[in-house]
């Protein structure tokens, strides 16, 4: 081995290692039996709260597509429960060229799919290329750097990229990093999602639209003395009080995450624990600064007072009290922040350092803001809420309130989800709220909504100097180098306001109390491969 | 009669194919972009442009009315959002939701029909008044709300039956019934309180009648008197009632799918919409549009050959 191929080698393993540093908050994980004191067999039912999409790993889009992914679709990549990126079906850590254009993936040997072929390099190169050339791939815009895909030999591959890309590494962690059997993909073609076969501990059985998905054991799991249960089935049940009596009655044994509501009466059940989630999302008030025409369509401003003035939009902010927020409509079971980065990410510290973030309101540094501003009072600013049930209607109402104090009149409109998506992308807005779910490399939570050319800036917002740094951000391996980058970035980005953080989700999962081993970490998504009934 | 069936049945395509005009132009006057709805969070112009091609929501709209219509005539009527063959999913689920609205019904019919009988026939006493509240409640009461509160009680605090789901007859004939008897009470309660007002009015009627009068002064017994003659009669009013009601019930078989989690097709059709999952959406209503025209085209014939007056006219 070079020397510089040793010092990129030290510097992935360093990134990795540090790129997601132990904290405790972040993974939650439900019972800690002996293996004497399981039992073998049995079928758990999971009570998901959306239907997956399609079950093909290059055109999946859902976030909860991914929960199911995870016990039939293993990654070459994964996350520890301290969000850690660690091989899976990789035999390591992939070693990285000086010029950081070259990743060198070795893999496990020995494993087959669920179909009994073997798992090898040329499986994996034909699932990349898929990703990068399929019609219709969503997959393809997160990992376009990759330019081709060679092999070394049958457990080794080799990405040749066409330019630096740190966030690689977190997307081979996800779907892009997902394997599928050759022959099955010569069988079923574009037809894939209708009978997926993957490497995972559950292989796919059936799936009845909008009703359920089941996965039974893999005789060819390459670790089957970990996989105790039988079957596993994914119920759709989109109703959230129907979910949660479906618990408490034993009809399913874990339940997606429960309404804000219903937590307290769960947690007086006795036959049920549940599962807290810090997740690395966000919620957050997007600002339309210069979203005229359109995502991409050219930026230019509105003219309202939100969008022309950088101290109305700090007034508004100031006028935000983030706990009360999460005290009176959710019950006080989010994480107010003031960032995109969630407060368990090993990032967080670094790129938030010397940003002040203040929970509670400011109405006399806001009030005194507008009136610096010379605008007469109330200056009128919409509120557009992405969903009409009553947590929406709250939010809305209570930063009405707020704002009203410190002569900011907010007027609210509500509308279902994808129309708001709608008329955001369109920038028919003055203030949207709409979060993202969140990604464990920072420029997931960053780019996309912040850069000039990213595709979720509903703002509009436009900043060659942030464009330079997240760019940079993203060319740069060391995390030295990406913490002093992305706190340069976050000094803008809090001073700017395209987007006020309001809180990190926290999600709360049902399990009955006769299930030991599911577990859910700062991703939200459950995991439920080596569960088993306790006996 | 050939003419006849002919003029019905040509009258018949006309409104089918209005429909399929109607819905085409209805689904793609939703607001909100599908192609962002079906795209989930990646937003990336590539990916969009991507799903309307996918999607043929990229051609101009006769270009993909035509291919549909094309494709729905051979039976074909595309791949839903899940990439699963929306004919297939349409076709398993109206059983499941014919199964649930003819148990409604059924239960409706019995306790809305000796509901009011008994009130009828007791009127004035202890158990008209009874049954008459029991009606006036179960009017007032939204089918969502009674749904949970079923479910809290039956399937959570005393496990006497599955809170949610569906197991098909054949597989499993108790378990089936099991999953059906909470929906199909709360969906049929609604129907039997105005049953049992409709059936109670009829009665009292008919006990108050000509005929009923006789066949008391001829000797019959009461019980002869109420379950021959008069109860009879008053089945015919009720029934008619039962066919305007199945409007209602339809709509009350969306929202009990929903809450007792069960696949059928009005749940289908909440889900489609929701997801802005045109495919499915199209399909969903096409079908839906094309059983009524069926259903009514068969009335008109039977009808005529019942009453050979309508063929003539």
């Amino acid at each position: 081995m070079t020397g510089s191929l040793r010092r990129g080698t030290l510097f992935v393993l360093a990134l990795a290692m540090l790129g997601a540093l132990a904290v405790a908050a972040v993974a939650g994980a439900h019972g800690t039996a002996s293996s004497s004191q399981l039992k073998e067999g049995g079928t758990l039912t999971i009570g998901l709260a959306e239907e997956p999409d399609a079950l093909d790993p290059t055109l999946a889009r859902t976030f909860v597509g991914r929960m199911v992914f995870l016990s039939m679709c293993e990654k070459l990549y994964d996350l520890d429960s301290h969000l850690n990126i660690v091989p899976q079906l990789a035999a390591a850590l992939p070693t990285v060229s000086k010029d950081k254009l070259t990743y060198t993936i070795k893999l496990r040997p020995g494993i087959k799919f669920n179909d009994g072929t073997p798992f090898n390099a040329a499986a994996v190169q034909e699932s990349i290329q898929r990703d990068l050339t399929l019609k219709g791939s969503v997959r393809a815009s997160e990992i376009s750097p990759i330019k081709s895909v060679s092999t070394q030999g049958q457990n080794a591959v080799v990405l040749h990229l066409s330019s630096p890309y740190s966030p690689l590494l977190a997307q081979l962690a996800d779907r892009a990093g997902m394997v599928m059997s050759p022959k099955a993909l010569a069988a079923e073609g574009t037809n894939f999602a209708q009978n997926p076969v993957c490497v995972g501990p559950f292989m796919f059985k059936d799936r009845v639209a909008g009703d359920h998905i089941t996965l039974v054991k893999s005789p060819y799991y390459y670790d089957k003395s970990k996989v105790h249960l039988a079957s596993i089935v994914y119920k759709i049940m989109t109703d959230p009080s129907s979910r949660t009596q479906a618990l408490r009655a034993g009809d399913i044994q874990v339940e997606d995450r429960i309404q804000a509501t219903d937590v307290p009466t769960l947690q007086k059940d006795s036959g049920v624990s549940l599962i807290k989630s810090v997740t690395i999302g966000y919620q957050g008030l997007t600002l339309n600064i210069g979203n005229k025409n359109g995502v991409l369509k050219g930026y230019s401003t509105l003219g309202t007072p939100i969008a022309k003035s950088q101290q109305i939009r700090e007034a508004f902010d100031d006028a935000l009290d983030r706990t009360t927020i999460n005290k009176v409509v959710f019950g006080g079971l989010n994480q107010p922040d003031c960032f995109p980065i969630a407060q368990s990410s090993s990032w967080y510290a670094a790129a938030t350092k010397g940003i002040p973030c203040n929970l509670h309101a400011d109405d006399a540094a806001a009030t005194k803001l507008i009136k610096a501003s010379g605008l007469p009072t109330p200056i009128t600013v919409h509120l557009l809420l992405g969903g009409t049930d009553p947590v929406n209607a709250r939010l809305g109402q209570v930063i009405q309130a707020m704002e009203k104090q410190v002569g900011i009149n907010v007027v609210i409109s509500a509308t279902d989800f994808t129309t708001s998506l709608n008329t955001a992308t369109n920038g028919q807005f003055d203030t949207y709220a709409v979060g993202w779910s969140g990604r464990v490399d920072p420029d997931g939570n960053i780019y996309g909504f912040n850069a000039t050319s990213g595709t979720l800036n509903y703002s509009g917002y436009s900043n060659n100097k942030i464009d330079y740094i997240l760019n940079g951000a993203r060319k740069s391996l060391t995390t030295k180098s990406r913490d002093t980058l992305y706190n340069a970035a976050l000094k803008i980005l809090i001073a700017d306001r395209p987007i006020i953080y309001l809180y990190h989700p926290v999600y709360y999962f049902g399990v009955s109390k006769n299930v030991t081993g599911v577990q859910v970490y700062g991703d939200g998504l459950i995991r439920a491969s080596f569960a088993a009934y306790t006996k | 009669m050939g003419g006849f069936l002919l003029r019905k049945a040509g009258a018949a395509l006309v409104v089918v194919f209005l429909s399929s005009v109607l819905v085409f132009v209805g689904v793609r006057a939703l607001p909100g972009d599908p192609a962002i709805a079906l795209a989930g969070e990646n937003h990336d112009p590539a990916v969009l442009a991507a799903v309307r091609q996918e999607y043929g929501l990229d051609k101009p709209l006769p270009v993909q009315y035509v291919k549909w219509v094309w494709r729905a005539l051979h039976g074909n009527l595309g791949l839903d959002d899940r990439q699963l063959p929306v004919a297939h999913t349409i076709v398993s689920r109206i059983p499941i939701s014919l199964e649930l609205a003819l148990l409604s019904v059924l239960v409706g019919m019995v306790i809305g029909i000796t509901a009011g009988v008994i009130a009828a026939v007791r009127r004035g006493k202890p158990s008209d008044h009874a049954a008459t509240t029991l009606a006036l409640v179960g009017l007032s009461v939204p089918h969502f709300w009674l749904g949970l509160l079923a479910i809290i009680v039956f399937a959570v605090d005393l496990h006497w039956l599955p809170s949610g789901g569906y197991v098909s007859f054949g597989s499993d004939p108790i378990g089936n019934l099991e999953h059906m008897v909470m929906p199909a009470l709360v969906l049929g309660t609604g129907l039997s309180a105005v049953l049992m007002r409709q059936m109670r009015s009829s009665m009292l009627t008919s006990l108050g009648a000509d005929y009923v009068r006789t066949a008391r002064a001829k000797g019959l017994s009461e019980r002869s008197v109420v379950g021959k003659h008069a109860f009879r009669n008053s089945l015919i009013t009720v029934t008619t009632v039962v066919g305007l009601q199945l409007g209602q019930l339809i709509s009350g078989v969306v929202i009990t799918e929903v809450i007792f989690v069960i696949p059928g097709f009005g749940r289908l059709t909440i889900d489609a919409i929701t997801a802005r999952d045109y495919t499915l959406i199209q399909g969903v209503v096409l079908v839906t549009a094309t059983g009524y025209v069926v259903v009514n085209l068969l009335v008109d014939v039977v009808y005529s050959l019942l009453n050979p007056r309508i063929r003539v006219s």
